[in-house]
C-alpha cells in the first residue's frame, strides 16, 4: 500500500519539477514582456501547488500526522501570484504602451492605468 | 523638624510659586515666603541643641556603593549659614515682591530662588562631599537662571554665561579635589574626614587635592584671578544681586573653605595661596571699587573685597581669625544687603544707577538716605556699627601674623584696603545723596512704601545693634560657629566690644578712615589717572579665551560630525580596527581547538547569492531602486541562514523586519532623485573600499577564531539554558531572555522606539509646517501617474488578508513565551497589516478609518511595560521579576500564565505604534491635494452600475 503512496508522491514531485522548470524556461525564452509574464505566474504557481501536495501526502502517510500549514501556503500563494503579475502588467503598459498601441478598452473610453486626466468627468 | 525637611522644604515648594502666579502675584510671592519661613522655623527649632554644643544629624543610606549617602548633620557653621540663607531669603521674597515690575514673571523668578535657596541649604547642610557637590552644582545652574533672569537684556545672558562657565569650571575642579580627599582618608562622610587631619595633611596627595578644591571656593567665592565674574552678574535684578552675593552664592565658597579648615589649613600652603589670594583680592577689589560709576558696580567690587577679607583671615590659620572670619561673615551679609537693596531703592526711583547721573537725594528719599548711610558707615568701619567690630578684629589678627617673615607687610596692605574701603564707602553716601540737589534725574525721586524699604531697614536695625552689643546677639552664634570651623569644643572665647583702648587695631582704623576721606576728596583727579592707566579688562580676556575655546571645539566637532554618513562610518570603522588590531598585535592569539564542518551545497549556495547580491549593491548603488531589490534580496537570504543555524526567533524578526525597512525606504525613494549623483573623489572611494575590505575581513577573522576555538570562560547562555524554564517559565529561551532576563533592556529599548517615532513625527511636522510645505504640495512627479492607483483586486486581497495577518500576529504573540515567535514579531506583522491597507486603498482612505492615533499606542505600550515591572514590588520583588502559573479550566487543556505576556504586550503595542507613526509621518509627505478618494478602489463596477441604474430610473 504504502509504495503505492510513494509512487504518488514521486508523481507530483516530478510534475512539480516539470512546470517549476518549465515556467523558468519560459522566463529567460519567451520574447516580450507580458508572455514573459504568464510563464512564472502561471506554470510556477502550479509547480509549488505541486510539492505542497506531495509534503502533505508525505507527511500524512510516511509521518502519520495530518500537516495543513501547505494548505495556508497555497492560500498565500494564491492571494499574492495574482496581484503580482496584475502589478507588474500594469507597470508594463503604464510605461511601455500608449492607448494606440493597445487594443480597443471595450465599452470604456481607455484603459484603467492611463485614465488619469477624465478622472472628473466619471463622477 | 528633620533636616531632611530643612533641605527638601525649598525644593518641593519650588513648584508652587509658578503655580500660585496664575492666582495673582500675592499669592506667588505669599507661597515662596510661606515656604522659606516654614524652613527657616524648622532651622529655629534645632538652633538650641546646636547651641548648647550638639551635632544635629539624619543619615540615609542613598549609594552606598559609591560612598554616597543623603547625610545631613546641622552644627554650629551650618546653623550660621542656613540662617543667614534662609533669613535672608525671607526678606528678599518681600523686597522682590515690590522691586519686580508688572512685566516680569514673578512666578518664574519665585521658583529659581527658591530652587536657588535650596540648594544653598543643601550645601551648608551636607555630611556628604558628594552630596555637597550635587548641590554646589545645583547653585551654579540655579544662579544661571537667576542671573539670566532678564531674558531680554543681552548683559544679563552674558553675565550668566559667564557666572556659570567660571563657577562651573571651578566646580569640575572641585569634584576631582573632592574625589582624592574622600580617596585619601577612604569615606566621603565630612564627620569622617574632618576627623583625619594627620592622615590628610601627611598624604602625598593632600597639595593637589587642596589646590583642585581651593580653585572651585575661589571660583564660586569670586577671588582674584576669578573675581571678575561678579561685577557681570550685576545684570541680574537687585534682589537677585542682593541675595547672590551677600549671603548666599559667593559665601558658599568661603563656607567651605571654613568646612574643610580642621584638614586643610594650619600649613605653609594654605596660608601662602589663601592669604595671599585674600589678600590681593581685598586690596584689588576695594581699588576698583572707588572708581565704577555704577552704584551696584560699586557693591560687587566692595564684595570682592570683602570676600578676599574674610578668605584673607581664613587663610591666616589661627583660631581667633577664624572667629574674626566668621563675625566678619554675619556683619557683610547684613550691610551688604542693606546696601544692595537701597541701591536697587534708587535704581527703582530714580531710574539710573550712574553715580555721575546722582546727588543730592537726601532730602528727596531720606529713608533710603538713611538706611543706606548706617550700612555703608558700617561697610567703612565705622563704630559704633557692626562693621568697625569685626574690621578691627581683622586688623588686630594681622599685627600679628608674619607673611614672608615680615611684620610689616600684611599689616600695611590691609590698612591700604581698608584706605580705599573706606574711601568707596563715603563715596557711596556722598556722591549720591550728598551734594546739592539735581533737576536732571531721569524719574522724579521719592522714598517708596514700604514693602521696598521694610527689608533693608530690618537689615540696618541689625547693623546696629549687633554693633551695640555684639556678645549678647551674636555671640553663641559666632562661638558655636567657630567651634565647628576650628574643630575644637572649647573655642576661643567670643568678646567684641567697641573701644579697646589704645590699641594698634585702633590706630590702624584710624589711619584708614582718614585716608578713606582724602580718597573721596581727591577722587576726581585719582580718576583721571585711573582712565588714563592702560588696565587689563577682564571681560575681553574672559571673552577671547572662551571664543578660542569655542572655535578649538567647533573645529574639532565639525571634522568628525560634519554630517556626513560616510564620515561617522568611516570614524567608526578606523576606531574598531585600531582596537582590534591593537587587542590582536599585543594580545595572545587563540589556537583552534575545533575542526571546520564541511559546507553542504544549500549554504554554499546561499553564500555565493549573498556574495553575489552584496557585489551587486557595490556595483549599482547609485541606482537607487536597484540596489533597494538587491538589499532585499541581501535581507532574505540573512533570514534565510537564520533559520538554516537553528534560530527561527531571528529569522522570523529578520524578515519582518526587512519588509517593514524595505517599505520604509520605497516612501524615502519616493522624494529621491533616480540616481545617486558620483560626488565623491577617487581617493575618497579608494579610503573606503581599504576601510570597507579592512573592516570585512576583521570581522570575518575574528567570527572565525571565535568559531573554531572553545570559549575561554562559561558563556552565559548556559545561565540561561538552564534557568528558562526553572525562573523564566518559558521554553523559548529569546524570549525570556528579552521579557525576563533582560526584561530592563527591552523596557528601555521600547522606550528609544517610541522616542525615535515622536521624533520622526516632529520632524515631519516641522518640515510640513515650513516653506518645504509648499514645494511638496506643487510637487510635479518624475513620472505620469497611473489612473488606478488603487485597483480592485489589491484592495480586495489586502482586506482578506488583514484579518489572516492580524491572526498570524496573535498566533505568533502567545507562542512567543515557549516557541519562537513574542511581541515585537507579532508588533512588526500587525504593523504590516497594518501597513497593508494604507498601500491598497490609499493613506487618506485608510487614515480616516483609523480612530487611535499612534502616539498613544506607543504610550500605551510603555505604560503597559512600567506597570507590570512595578506590579512585582506589590510581591515585595525588584522592578520587572516575573511571575508564571499554570491554570486548568476544566474543558480546555492545562495553560500557562506569566506576567511576562503582559510585558510583552507593551513590547507588541509600542513596535507597532512606533512603525505605524513612523511611516504615516513618512508618507504624509506625499499628500497632494485630490489625490485622496472617498473610495477604497479607484474602479469600482458595482458602483459604475448602481450609478447607470440611478441615471436610468
Amino acid at each position: 500500500m504504502e509504495q503505492y503512496f510513494d509512487i504518488l508522491i514521486a508523481f507530483f514531485l516530478v510534475v512539480a519539477g516539470l512546470f517549476g522548470f518549465v515556467g523558468s524556461f519560459g522566463l529567460i525564452k519567451l520574447n516580450d514582456q507580458m508572455s514573459r509574464l504568464h510563464a512564472p505566474t502561471k506554470a510556477t504557481t502550479l509547480g509549488v501547488g505541486g510539492v505542497l501536495i506531495a509534503s502533505i501526502l508525505h507527511s500524512a502517510v510516511s509521518e502519520h500526522h495530518l500537516s495543513l500549514h501547505e494548505l495556508l501556503i497555497t492560500l498565500f500563494l494564491f492571494l499574492t501570484a495574482p496581484i503580482t503579475a496584475n502589478f507588474i502588467a500594469k507597470v508594463h503598459v503604464h510605461r511601455h504602451q500608449t492607448p494606440e498601441t493597445l487594443p480597443p478598452a471595450g465599452e470604456d473610453s481607455t484603459w484603467a492605468t492611463f485614465m488619469t486626466e477624465d478622472k472628473d468627468d466619471e463622477s | 523638624m528633620s533636616l531632611f525637611l530643612i533641605a527638601a522644604l525649598p525644593f518641593l515648594g519650588a513648584i508652587l510659586p509658578a503655580l500660585l502666579i496664575r492666582a495673582g502675584r500675592n499669592a506667588s510671592s505669599s507661597a515662596a515666603g510661606a515656604v522659606s519661613l516654614l524652613a527657616f522655623i524648622g532651622l529655629l527649632l534645632n538652633a538650641p541643641a546646636v547651641l548648647r554644643g550638639e551635632v544635629v544629624t539624619a543619615k540615609l543610606t542613598w549609594l552606598p556603593g559609591i560612598g554616597l549617602n543623603a547625610n545631613f548633620m546641622l552644627d554650629g557653621l551650618g546653623l550660621l549659614f542656613a540662617g543667614l540663607i534662609l533669613g535672608i531669603g525671607l526678606l528678599i521674597i518681600l523686597y522682590a515682591r515690590f522691586y519686580l515690575s508688572r512685566e516680569d514673571p514673578m512666578g518664574q523668578f519665585y521658583t529659581y530662588l527658591l530652587l536657588f535657596q535650596g540648594a544653598m541649604v543643601g550645601i551648608v547642610l551636607s555630611d556628604n562631599i558628594l552630596l555637597l557637590l550635587i548641590f554646589w552644582e545645583l547653585t551654579s545652574l540655579s544662579s544661571f537662571l537667576l542671573i539670566g533672569y532678564w531674558k531680554h537684556l543681552p548683559e544679563g545672558r552674558q553675565g550668566a554665561r559667564m557666572a556659570l562657565a567660571v563657577t562651573g569650571s571651578g566646580g569640575l575642579a572641585m569634584i576631582a579635589g573632592m574625589l582624592i580627599l574622600g580617596n585619601i582618608v577612604g569615606s566621603y562622610d565630612l564627620s569622617v574626614i574632618l576627623q583625619n587631619k594627620a592622615l590628610i595633611q601627611s598624604s602625598p596627595y593632600y597639595v593637589p587635592a587642596l589646590i583642585l578644591i581651593l580653585i572651585g571656593c575661589f571660583t564660586k567665592s569670586a577671588q582674584f584671578p576669578f573675581h571678575f565674574w561678579l561685577p557681570h552678574a550685576m545684570a541680574a535684578p537687585t534682589p537677585v544681586s542682593a541675595y547672590l552675593h551677600s549671603a548666599t552664592m559667593v559665601k558658599a565658597g568661603l563656607f567651605l573653605m571654613a568646612r574643610m579648615w580642621p584638614v586643610l589649613a594650619g600649613t605653609e600652603i594654605w596660608f601662602y595661596i589663601v592669604a595671599t589670594t585674600g589678600l590681593v583680592t581685598m586690596l584689588l577689589g576695594a581699588i576698583i571699587a572707588n572708581f565704577k560709576d555704577d552704584l551696584k558696580g560699586l557693591l560687587a567690587f566692595s564684595t570682592v573685597s570683602h570676600l578676599g577679607l574674610i578668605t584673607m583671615l581664613l587663610g591666616i590659620g589661627t583660631p581667633i581669625a577664624a572667629m574674626a572670619a566668621i563675625f566678619h561673615i554675619i556683619n557683610h551679609a547684613t550691610f551688604k544687603a542693606a546696601l544692595f537693596m537701597s541701591a536697587g531703592i534708587v535704581d527703582h526711583e530714580t531710574h539710573t544707577r550712574d553715580i555721575k547721573r546722582l546727588g543730592g537725594l537726601r532730602h528727596l528719599m531720606p529713608i533710603t538716605f538713611t538706611i543706606a548711610t548706617i550700612a555703608s558707615l558700617s561697610m567703612a568701619g565705622i563704630p559704633p556699627f557692626n562693621g568697625f567690630l569685626s574690621k578691627e578684629m581683622m586688623l588686630e589678627e594681622t599685627t600679628h601674623t608674619l607673611w614672608a617673615n615680615s611684620h610689616y607687610l600684611l599689616p600695611v596692605i590691609a590698612v591700604l584696603a581698608a584706605v580705599f574701603s573706606a574711601g568707596y564707602s563715603f563715596r557711596y553716601i556722598a556722591h549720591v545723596f550728598l551734594g546739592p540737589k539735581r533737576s536732571d534725574y531721569p524719574a522724579t525721586p521719592h522714598d517708596p512704601g514700604p514693602g521696598l524699604w521694610l527689608s533693608p531697614a530690618f537689615l540696618v536695625v541689625l547693623v546696629v545693634l549687633i554693633g551695640l552689643f555684639p556678645n549678647a546677639i551674636v555671640g553663641p552664634l559666632v562661638e558655636s560657629a567657630t567651634a565647628a570651623v576650628v574643630n575644637d569644643a572649647h573655642p576661643p572665647h567670643f568678646h567684641a566690644k567697641l573701644w579697646h583702648g589704645f590699641t594698634p587695631a585702633l590706630y590702624m582704623s584710624m589711619a584708614a578712615i582718614a585716608g578713606g576721606l582724602l580718597v573721596l576728596y581727591a577722587h576726581a583727579r585719582l580718576e583721571r589717572g585711573w582712565l588714563a592707566a592702560r588696565r587689563p579688562e577682564a571681560k575681553q580676556i574672559f571673552d577671547s579665551l572662551m571664543g578660542a575655546a569655542t572655535r578649538t571645539s567647533r573645529v574639532i566637532t565639525d571634522t568628525l560630525h560634519d554630517g556626513a554618513l560616510t564620515r561617522y562610518a568611516a570614524i567608526f570603522v578606523l576606531f574598531s580596527l585600531s582596537l582590534a588590531g591593537y587587542a590582536y598585535f599585543s594580545g595572545t592569539t587563540v589556537t583552534p581547538a575545533r575542526g571546520t564542518t564541511d559546507a553542504s551545497a544549500l549554504p554554499i549556495l546561499a553564500w555565493v547569492c549573498l556574495v553575489g547580491a552584496t557585489l551587486c549593491v557595490v556595483f549599482f548603488h547609485r541606482n537607487r531602486l536597484l540596489s533597494l531589490v538587491v538589499m532585499g534580496i541581501i535581507g532574505l537570504i540573512v533570514s534565510l541562514s537564520f533559520n538554516y543555524l537553528s534560530a527561527p526567533d531571528l529569522a522570523l524578526t529578520q524578515i519582518s523586519v526587512e519588509v517593514v525597512t524595505i517599505i520604509l525606504l520605497l516612501l524615502a525613494l519616493n522624494f529621491m532623485p533616480q540616481e545617486t549623483p558620483v560626488e565623491s573623489t577617487t581617493g575618497r572611494r579608494f579610503r573606503d573600499a581599504v576601510l570597507a575590505i579592512g573592516g570585512g575581513v576583521g570581522v570575518a577573522g575574528l567570527a572565525y577564531a571565535i568559531m573554531t576555538s572553545n570559549s575561554v570562560f562559561p558563556t552565559i547562555s548556559e545561565f540561561h539554558l538552564a534557568n528558562s524554564y526553572k525562573g523564566g517559565g518559558g521554553t523559548n529561551v529569546v524570549n525570556v531572555i528579552l521579557v525576563d532576563f533582560r526584561g530592563f533592556d527591552t523596557f528601555g529599548e521600547i522606550i528609544v522606539l517610541g522616542i525615535a517615532a515622536i521624533i520622526i513625527y516632529a520632524i515631519t511636522e516641522a518640515i510640513l509646517s515650513s516653506r518645504v510645505r509648499a514645494r511638496l504640495l506643487n510637487r510635479k512627479p518624475t513620472f505620469p501617474q497611473a489612473g488606478d492607483a488603487h485597483p480592485l483586486m489589491m484592495v480586495v486581497a489586502t482586506r482578506v488578508m488583514m484579518p489572516i495577518a492580524l491572526m498570524v500576529a496573535a498566533y505568533i504573540f502567545f507562542r512567543g513565551h515557549n516557541m519562537p515567535g513574542g511581541g515585537f514579531v507579532a508588533g512588526l506583522i500587525a504593523a504590516i497589516a497594518v501597513i497593508m491597507q494604507y498601500m491598497a486603498s490609499g493613506f487618506g482612505w485608510a487614515t480616516e478609518r483609523q480612530r487611535l492615533p499612534y502616539h498613544g499606542i506607543i504610550g500605551s505600550g510603555v505604560l503597559i511595560a512600567a506597570m507590570t515591572g512595578m506590579g512585582a514590588w506589590f510581591n515585595g520583588m525588584p522592578f520587572l521579576t516575573s511571575a508564571f502559573g499554570y491554570i486548568h479550566l476544566e474543558p480546555l487543556e492545562e495553560f500557562e500564565w506569566a506576567t511576562a505576556a503582559l510585558f510583552d504586550l507593551g513590547v507588541f503595542l509600542a513596535v507597532v505604534g512606533a512603525v505605524m507613526l513612523a511611516l504615516e509621518s513618512l508618507a504624509r509627505y506625499a499628500w497632494q491635494p485630490g489625490i485622496a478618494s472617498e473610495h477604497p478602489m479607484d474602479i469600482n463596477p458595482e458602483r459604475d452600475d448602481a450609478l447607470d441604474e440611478l441615471q436610468e430610473s
